[in-house]
């Protein structure tokens, strides 16, 4: 059952309130999407990207999917204790998708607060880049399960990824996708999408920012058919019974059916636009701070 | 000989079979600091199936009045790097640095260490607002130190000038890439820095060499390049449009004058020969990957070709 979106003062907008105070957000019985967004300047506008965590919670452990930005560890772990003050089962593992520090950034952190938590999934480079924590992190191959107690969270096919190590996760019991770097693509912060799941997000012209976020993190994209990454991403969601996709930068899906195509489509239009780069220098007028 | 080649060559060969350390390319201006690694199978840059060893290159551009790192190493490295400078650059030199991919552990893990032990002037990125991107919690009073950190947004095609005499390195958006990169040229030393690309020479033990000079037998092959590519960022580029990316590549080999290629792994490129025959190799298979010759299809994660 997904929980409504929060504010901290119900005079507030969505709009007034950062989204770090909005969080944590249940997507599905035990799944919490935690973190904050990440403003990104392109072609003279403000785009809102997330950088989502989530917080899986088994009967007898919990799993942190993805680690947030580099800058949002202290947005995380406050989400995190807040959570363990609820009751959720205490954090035992961490699992990464891919190495890009917008997802993995906060790792040593991570390992350094919370000292039972093994790192699992492709642990490529983060020996070269924290050894003192070689010892705590498991190597996980497609269809590996780490068990959390009632479920558990399994590495899958990452049918869109940039790093070849990337993997996703899946959550067994709610059946909740964890696509890394899939479905990637920037909200309206002006709207108030911050905190939204792309449900409810009605504005939100999905071809537009799709483009915005392959020119920023996808540029192969633009370079391959994704009439094929589209069909076999069908045939994942199809064969593992997909209900619910928590993305690392786009909004929550919780109506895979209605929006997964519009993302789909979205990916393919970004796919023609002629590609224009990566960030560029402008002002950052309204955009989000970095939360403490 | 070239000029670079004579001033580098007696330092140059004697990093090519140490394990890793300090290259001089060019005695007083340009040095590369190279820290080896294992590959085990645990490397994102390399093919899964690649056996021996690499070396990861950060870059130091020295001027009397001041210096540029560009790339800072993985944390693993840090303390050696941070003696690789300082043994190169007097204690209190005004040193900028140069991340050319703001989301890798290899070009970002020590910026935030860096920015606390050396006289930070800049840090030169694509993304104005990138301080924080570099707070790894490596220091208790790291956010702020890095919040304090000067920051200069660079454009996708600019320069930038080191020292008082403006020495002038070109930055460019990289014209072949995964994720966002910048390569850099230094006219002084007529030297490209590629980051990940022609990163596809290793070796089988880990003293090298990691320097290919005209003088060495260069056995890297088409067959092998082509391998490397598919195999780790370039999956995707069997049956798609490579024509713009091939323009985009030639259009910097034509108007810059390289002498060196040097990468962020792996072996470093010396020689206009050298240069030369790496260009054409990559030229030759993203002439050969395009559509016109073959169909864009799906990749698995661990197909190696």
């Amino acid at each position: 059952m997904l929980d409504k979106p929060k504010t901290t003062n119900q005079t507030k907008t969505m709009l007034d309130t950062p989204v770090a105070q909005r969080m944590p957000r249940e997507i599905a019985p035990g799944v919490f999407w935690i973190g904050d967004c990440l403003a990104q300047r392109h072609k003279g506008k403000i785009y809102h990207g997330y950088n989502a965590a989530y917080l899986v919670a088994g009967e007898t452990a919990s799993c942190l999917v993805e680690t947030g930005h580099p800058k949002d560890f202290p947005v995380i772990e406050r989400h995190m204790n807040e959570l363990f003050a609820r009751g959720v089962p205490p954090l035992k593992y961490l699992f990464i998708t891919h190495q890009e520090t917008p997802h993995s950034g906060g790792l040593g952190r991570v390992l350094k607060t919370f000292p039972d938590v093994t790192l699992c999934g492709d642990i490529s480079d983060y020996h070269l880049a924290f050894p003192q924590y070689e010892h705590r992190m498991r190597w996980m191959k497609e269809g590996d399960e780490i068990d959390l107690g009632g479920r558990s969270l399994m590495a899958v096919e990452p049918v869109i990824r940039d790093l070849r190590t990337t993997w996703w996760g899946f959550d067994t019991r709610e059946r909740v996708l964890f696509p890394g770097d899939g479905f990637a693509y920037s909200h309206y912060h002006e709207d108030g999408h911050c905190g939204l799941v792309a449900e409810e997000a009605t504005s939100l012209d999905l071809p537009d920012v799709s483009a915005v976020f392959a020119d920023l993190a996808l540029f192969w994209t633009k370079f391959a058919d994704m009439n094929v990454y589209c069909d076999r991403l069908d045939q994942l969601l199809e064969r593992l019974g997909v209900k619910t996709i928590g993305p690392t930068h786009g909004l929550p899906i919780t109506d895979v059916k209605l929006t997964v195509p519009k993302v789909q489509e979205g990916l393919k239009y970004a796919a023609l636009v002629p590609e224009s780069g990566t960030n560029e220098v402008a002002p950052l007028t309204g955009a989000a701070t970095p939360a403490a | 000989m070239s000029e670079l080649l004579a001033r580098a060559a007696p330092e140059a060969h004697a990093a090519a079979h140490s394990a890793g350390g300090i290259a001089a390319l060019a005695e007083g201006k340009l040095y590369a600091l190279q820290n080896p690694f294992a590959l085990d199978g645990r490397v994102s840059s390399y093919p899964g199936s690649a056996r021996g060893y690499s070396v990861s290159n950060c870059y130091l551009l020295k001027q009397d009045d001041a210096a540029l790192l560009i790339d800072t190493g993985f944390g693993g490295d840090e303390p050696a790097i941070r003696a690789q400078i300082e043994s190169l650059i007097a204690p209190g030199l005004p040193l900028s640095l140069f991340p050319l991919r703001l989301n890798e552990f290899m070009s970002i893990n020590n910026v935030e260490t860096f920015a606390g032990h050396f006289n930070i002037e800049t840090c030169y990125t694509s993304n104005v607002d990138a301080a924080l991107w570099f707070d790894f919690g490596a220091k208790a009073e790291g956010r702020d130190i890095l919040a304090s950190m000067k920051v200069t947004a660079v454009t996708r095609a600019d320069t930038i000038e080191l020292g008082k005499n403006g020495r002038a390195i070109d930055v460019m958006q990289a014209p072949i890439r995964l994720i966002a990169t910048r390569w850099l040229y230094d006219r002084a030393t007529r030297t490209l820095f590629t980051s990940d690309m022609f990163s596809h020479d290793w070796r089988d033990t880990e003293r090298g060499p990691w320097i290919v000079t005209e003088t060495d037998n260069d056995s890297t092959s088409l067959r092998d390049v082509r391998s490397f590519m598919l195999n780790t960022r370039y999956w995707w580029l069997e049956g798609a449009p490579t024509d713009s990316i091939r323009r985009g590549i030639g259009e910097i080999f034509d108007k810059h004058d390289i002498e060196t290629i040097a990468p962020g792994y792996g072996c470093i490129l010396h020689g206009r020969k050298v240069v030369a025959r790496h260009y054409q190799m990559l030229d030759d298979i993203l002439k050969a990957c395009d559509k016109s010759v073959m169909v864009s299809r799906y990749v698995t994660r661990d197909e190696e070709r």
